[in-house]
């Protein structure tokens, strides 16, 4: 049964790129729109998870703005994965230029464009995290780490779909401490998400004044490897416009208080992130658990 | 510091940071580092406390090498000035 299941979304997988890739932009933003107002009428779990994560935020005092917020938030990832999968074929080396505005510390530009100097780049389910990659591998090659689906077969399609010479995706279950530890040696930018729950292994850090449980590997290899973490993200602006926006690197001297540093590195991080959600709060991806477990305060 | 004086330390530390039960009194030179409890994680806590608790420092790459208990005290003992 599960692998009919499997195979259904495969085909409707394969029928969605093939449609996608003879529908024009403008059609298929507004398919991908209708198709999210319809995922959210219909997913009424998620539509509550994601209004209840923006009132605790406080991002909207009110039902009626946490649900335009949250239903806006759907849109923008119904087109987030429409401008993505078009990119392949819009964006390139000799153009990229053209559709985003750059808005990046000089420090971390320079650490950027430094050969052979790899730099930690943090951000969000925010804006276009995918876009961003695939902009920034056009100026230094770029390594995330992505999470299998649990469907194998779109799974794989995507993973086609997505590689590219210069932006390397690789498995959460193959992104051992070697494989990052690499990226960095090779200066190559290390592009990692910050905002999932990270369970009993996370760090609670305060996110919108809620402890959150953070991941601590980003901080960790700042902190062991010496090479500078910065916060970044790419706003959408337009039809296939974006803002690319970084700030300055974070050098932190360790203390040898290992929980303390850590705690101060992903403080500063999520805060950065809560800066540029508040800014622009229906580009955030609200229907993830991030509050899922409250863990204590660290004091 | 002597190579038994590291590894007393690293015992402590791998203690410490590791995620399973080990009996770390039987935990000796040819102990497989990966057989004791160390996930990609706990690993990273692990590099920063050596690098802290020893005031060494390294390429926290040049750790993959290595693999038992000894060849990191060895290694480390090789890093101090």
């Amino acid at each position: 049964m599960k692998k009919l299941r499997h195979l259904l979304e495969y085909a409707a997988a394969r029928f969605g790129f093939f449609l996608l890739d003879r529908i024009s932009l403008p059609a298929a933003i507004a398919l991908g729109r209708r198709l999210a107002d319809s995922w959210y009428f219909l997913n009424k779990s998620r539509r509550q998870i994601a209004k209840e994560n923006i009132l605790k935020a406080k991002i909207a005092s009110t039902d009626s703005e946490a649900n335009r917020i949250a239903r806006d938030s759907l849109r923008h990832f119904a087109v987030l994965a429409v401008e993505y999968l078009k990119a392949e074929n819009v964006l390139n080396e000799g153009n990229w230029k053209e559709h985003v505005e750059l808005d990046v510390s000089p420090e971390t530009m320079a650490i950027i464009r430094e050969p052979g100097r790899g730099i930690i780049l943090v951000s969000g389910h925010f804006g276009n995290w995918e876009v961003a990659a695939q902009i920034l591998s056009y100026i230094k090659p770029v390594a995330g780490i992505t999470r299998d689906m649990n469907n194998p077969y779109t799974d794989r399609l995507m993973k086609q779909r997505k590689q590219r010479d210069r932006y390397t995706l690789t498995p959460k279950h193959d992104a051992g401490v070697d494989r990052l530890l690499s990226v960095l040696k090779k200066g190559e930018i290390l592009a990692l998400l910050i905002d999932q729950h990270a369970s009993e292994r996370g760090m609670p850090v305060d996110f919108f004044g809620i402890p959150a449980s953070t991941h601590t590997s980003p901080a960790l290899l700042h902190l062991i490897t010496r090479a500078p973490i910065c916060f970044g993200y790419c706003l959408r602006t337009g039809p296939m416009s974006y803002k690319f926006k970084a700030v300055a690197p974070i050098i932190h001297k360790p203390t040898g208080n290992r929980q303390h540093d850590v705690h101060t590195i992903l403080e500063q991080l999520n805060h950065e992130l809560e800066n540029a959600i508040r800014q622009n709060p229906e580009q955030y991806l609200w229907a993830h658990r991030r509050w899922k477990i409250p863990p204590p305060r660290v004091s | 510091m002597t190579q038994e004086q590291i590894i007393e330390k690293l015992r402590t530390m791998m203690r410490k940071t590791s995620q399973a039960k080990v009996d770390w009194d039987a935990v000796n030179t040819d102990s497989p580092i990966a057989s004791l409890g160390f996930d990609s994680l706990s690993i990273l806590d692990l590099v920063y406390d050596i690098q802290q608790e020893l005031g060494l420092e390294f390429e926290a790459e040049e750790l993959v090498k290595v693999k038992t208990v000894g060849q990191l005290a060895a290694f480390l003992a090789g890093k101090q000035k």
